[in-house]
Parts: C-alpha cells; structure tokens; sequence
C-alpha cells in the first residue's frame, strides 16, 4: 500500500476503466469484478488520470458540491480511493 | 425475474494444445465441426450486453485456437463488455499480443502448471512451460491487466512457495491460485489428484505468508470443498450471476451442468441470451429456493451457499437435486469421506493405484513421472484435432 498525500496523482490501474453508457449509472470494470458508482464517485474517478494531485482533485469537487462540508468532502475522497487501491483498482 | 448475468463464459473451443490432467472441460468435448461461427458469437456478446452483462471470459479449450480471437474481442469490446482471456498462452506471439490489445482486450489470465518445467509439462502433458514463460514476459510489456493462474493439487501442492516465487517473478497484478474443483477430466483423475489434509492446510498457511510478502501483487486463493465444512457458493448461485456457452452453443448455468440429466440445454443460435436466462427450464429448474431439499430449506446459509453444485450433488450423491455432498450437514457426505480416508490415509499407494503388485521392487520408485503419465487419462482433443507430440 502506498500512502495517499496531497502530491498522489491517483490512476486507475491496468486493465480498469469506467464505463460511461446512455441511460445507466457509471460503472467501474476491473478484473473479476465491478462497482456501480452512486453519487460523486464517478466524478472522482474521472479525474483520476495520473496528472492530477489528490489536492486538485478534491478541490475541484469541493468547488462542485459547495453546500457540502468541504473537509467532510476531502475525508470521502482519501476513504474511498483507499478502499480502491486495496482492490488494486487505483494506483498512486 | 432475476436479474441479468453478471459475466457471460464463453467457451470459444474445446481445442487445446494442452492435455492437462485436471482439466474442467467435459469428458465429451465438442468437435471442431460443432463450433459457432464468428458471426454467431458476435450476436452473442451483443445480446449479453444488452441482457445488461458487464464482462465476458474467453476460454476454452484454448481460446487461441481460433483463428478469429481478435474479432470476436473488438466485437466483445465494442459491444461494452469488460474482456477477459483465459489461455495457456500456446499460440501467442508478439504480433497477435499486440492485435488483441489494439483489439480492446481488458484482461489476461495466464496459467501455469507448475514452477519446474518437467514437472509443469507432466501435468499439462506436452512441452508448454518454456513458452508460457516467455508468453510472460510479452505480457508484462503491455498495458494490459495480467493474472498468472496456477492450479494446485496432491502432485505440486509440496511446492507451492516456489510456485508462488516463481509467479511473482512473471510480474502479474494478481496470481489465482486455486485447488482443483473435481469435475471433468478432474474428477476422473481425483485419486492422484486429490491432496492430503496435511497438504492443504500447509497451502493456507503458505497462502498466508505470501499475501504478507507481496503487498504489491492481489492473491485470490480458491480453497478444496472437498475439505470444507460447508460447500462454496457454485458459480454464485444456480442461474444467479453467470452464464456459460459452450463451444456449440448450448447455454449452461455452469461449465459441468450438462452432465445432469432430465435438463434441455437450449443454444444460442436458436434462442436469444435473454430468452435463455429468464425463461429456459434449465435455467430456471434450480434458481432461488423452492427446488431445495433439507437440510438446505430451513438452513441460514442457504442465502450464502445456495446449497453449493448442482453439478458436483448429481456426481457424487446421483442426484442433482440433493444438498451438495461436501455440506457437513448433507446425507451424503459419507461418500466425501470415504474419498478423504482412503487419500490421506495411504497417499502414496493412492498414487500408485490398486494394480501396483505388491513388492514390485521400491515404491518411491514406482512414483515417477513416467508411472504418472501411464496411469493418469490425458485430457484428449475433439475427434480430428491434431494432437501436439506426447513427452
């Protein structure tokens, strides 16, 4: 496991991708397995495309959902891209 | 209604170059003559995708054996299903590596039948190893998503750190390592096969030890339900998250069910996938709970295990319907136990088989590879295939 910091530019790993199709929710492929993205998730994983720090990406959906707690925001992103790269969907 | 398969398995051909002994594919493979024509397959993933599944697993036999593996993965990527190739890696060079990654191919699973070439071609066979490795090393160079599978088994089971170190050396995202399930080619060769209590707990201990070690790399560990206490949930459930397609074309809720018999196996090139999946018999005949017997009917686990495999309940108890044998809680798990006695009890004379004379000079002898390859059935080929040279 590598330690999420503000410089990560998270990634998805090879052979994950997300699936954007008409009329459904996003969905994220990997090897035997997917995970159906509610709420922000896609947002986040879109952004995670290697250039991006996990500073940018939490700034920029901070600035998406303002009437969100802004620090409750950066604490969902950090857990969730934690609980990806256990799953070996995310590398940093 | 239930809802759509998850992954669609799509048994491409019953070709292989292979002949390894704890195969899975039925006894009674399909002839080249009865296998589905590109277009037919195409429809296939087109229908799976609109059913609403999410991945599709092409295996076999070997995948590769058909000339047309790269269509049918641009058609399975095209149709917007996550692709996955199961293969021995016979057949693949640098060229076609590349049109299957061009093609849209996700996922590459890669198997191995041991660390040590001699061994590892007893298995299979036929001399595979040193082209697998450097099948290997073509993969690690792509972008591709790489999984080393390595079955494991009474004859390499003493060995599995070094088949672990030496899996870790082929630089994969994730090593499966999975004990044999007994059907198939499997099943008819379960006596030499079939490993030792001692051995399998060693295996999860050493398992254990590698998930420690290799942060880097994820380890799926599939253990022997010969072993288990309560069965493993077959396939996620009778018609509940998979379908399998075979090379001819007939729909099965899993790769052994056409062993059952009473059930008709409806093909894709007359009914379409979602026909098949919501309104066929066979798919139908033991999804949810109101086929169970007891003690399955009133057990929690029930929600968990859906009363393991059908398939596994017909070939050890001869009868589909029956609570899966290895259930500790099943009548017939006396049968799984009589297996294990006389397995663990004598592994060595299990090896040898009931022919061996007694006193026929030194036993460790007699437990050579070349006594293995005598006494175990090589998985054959569909009628007119070519086989590769014997070892």
């Amino acid at each position: 496991m590598t330690t999420l910091h503000s410089f990560s530019q998270p990634r998805l790993a090879a052979g994950c991708r997300l699936r954007e199709m008409e009329g459904e929710p996003a969905t994220l492929l990997f090897p035997e397995g997917i995970l159906r993205l509610k709420g922000p998730g896609a947002e986040i994983l879109r952004r995670c495309d290697g250039q991006r720090t996990f500073a940018e990406i939490v700034a920029e959906i901070q600035a998406q959902y303002r009437s969100a707690d802004p620090r409750q925001i950066e604490h969902d992103i950090e857990s969730f891209l934690d609980r990806l790269q256990k799953r070996r969907v995310i590398d940093l | 209604m239930s809802t759509a398969p998850l992954a669609l398995i799509a048994e491409l051909t019953h070709r292989c170059p292979l002949r390894c002994v704890y195969c899975s594919n039925p006894l009674e493979l399909r002839a080249r003559s009865e296998e589905l024509s590109t277009e037919t397959w195409v429809r296939a993933f087109e229908e799976a995708a609109q059913l609403g599944t999410l991945h599709v697993h092409l295996t076999g036999g070997e995948p590769l054996a058909r000339g047309d593996l790269t269509p049918l993965v641009l058609a399975a990527r095209s149709a917007g299903l996550y692709t996955n190739l199961i293969t021995s890696g016979i057949g693949l060079n640098e060229k076609r590596l590349s049109s299957l990654v061009e093609a849209g191919l996700d996922h590459i699973q890669l198997s191995f039948q041991d660390a040590e070439e001699s061994s590892a071609d007893t298995i299979a066979g036929c001399s595979a190893h040193a082209q697998k490795v450097a099948v290997a090393q073509l993969i690690s160079e792509t972008r591709l998503a790489f999984t080393v599978n390595l079955v494991v088994h009474r004859r390499n089971l003493d060995r599995l750190e070094e088949i672990i170190s030496f899996a870790e050396r082929l630089r994969p995202h994730r090593i499966e390592i999975a004990h044999v399930q007994y059907y198939g080619w499997a099943l008819r060769n379960r006596e030499a096969l079939l490993p030792t209590l001692d051995q399998v707990q060693e295996s999860v201990a050493v398992v254990e030890r590698a998930k420690e070690r290799l942060k880097g790399i994820k380890i799926d560990f599939v253990t022997p339900d010969y072993y288990a206490t309560f069965p493993k949930p077959c396939m996620g459930g009778w018609a509940r998250l998979l379908m399998v397609v075979d090379p001819s074309g007939k729909a099965l809720p899993c790769h052994a069910a056409g062993v059952i018999p009473g059930l008709k196996f409806e093909n894709v090139k007359e009914k379409s996938l979602r026909w098949i999946w919501e309104e066929s018999s066979s798919f139908r005949r033991f999804r949810g709970e109101d086929w169970m017997p007891e003690p399955c009917r009133t057990c929690e686990r029930r929600t968990q295990d859906f009363g393991g495999c059908r398939c596994q309940a017909f070939l050890v108890a001869g009868d589909a319907a029956a609570t899966d044998p290895v259930c500790s809680l099943s009548p017939h798990r006396h049968l799984i136990d009589a297996v294990l006695k006389r397995i663990n009890l004598s592994p060595l004379s299990a090896d040898i088989g009931s022919s061996a004379e007694p006193g026929a000079g030194n036993v460790k002898a007699l437990d050579t590879d070349l006594a293995l390859r005598q006494r175990w059935a090589y998985r054959t080929n569909p009628a007119g295939v070519r086989e590769r040279p014997e070892l």
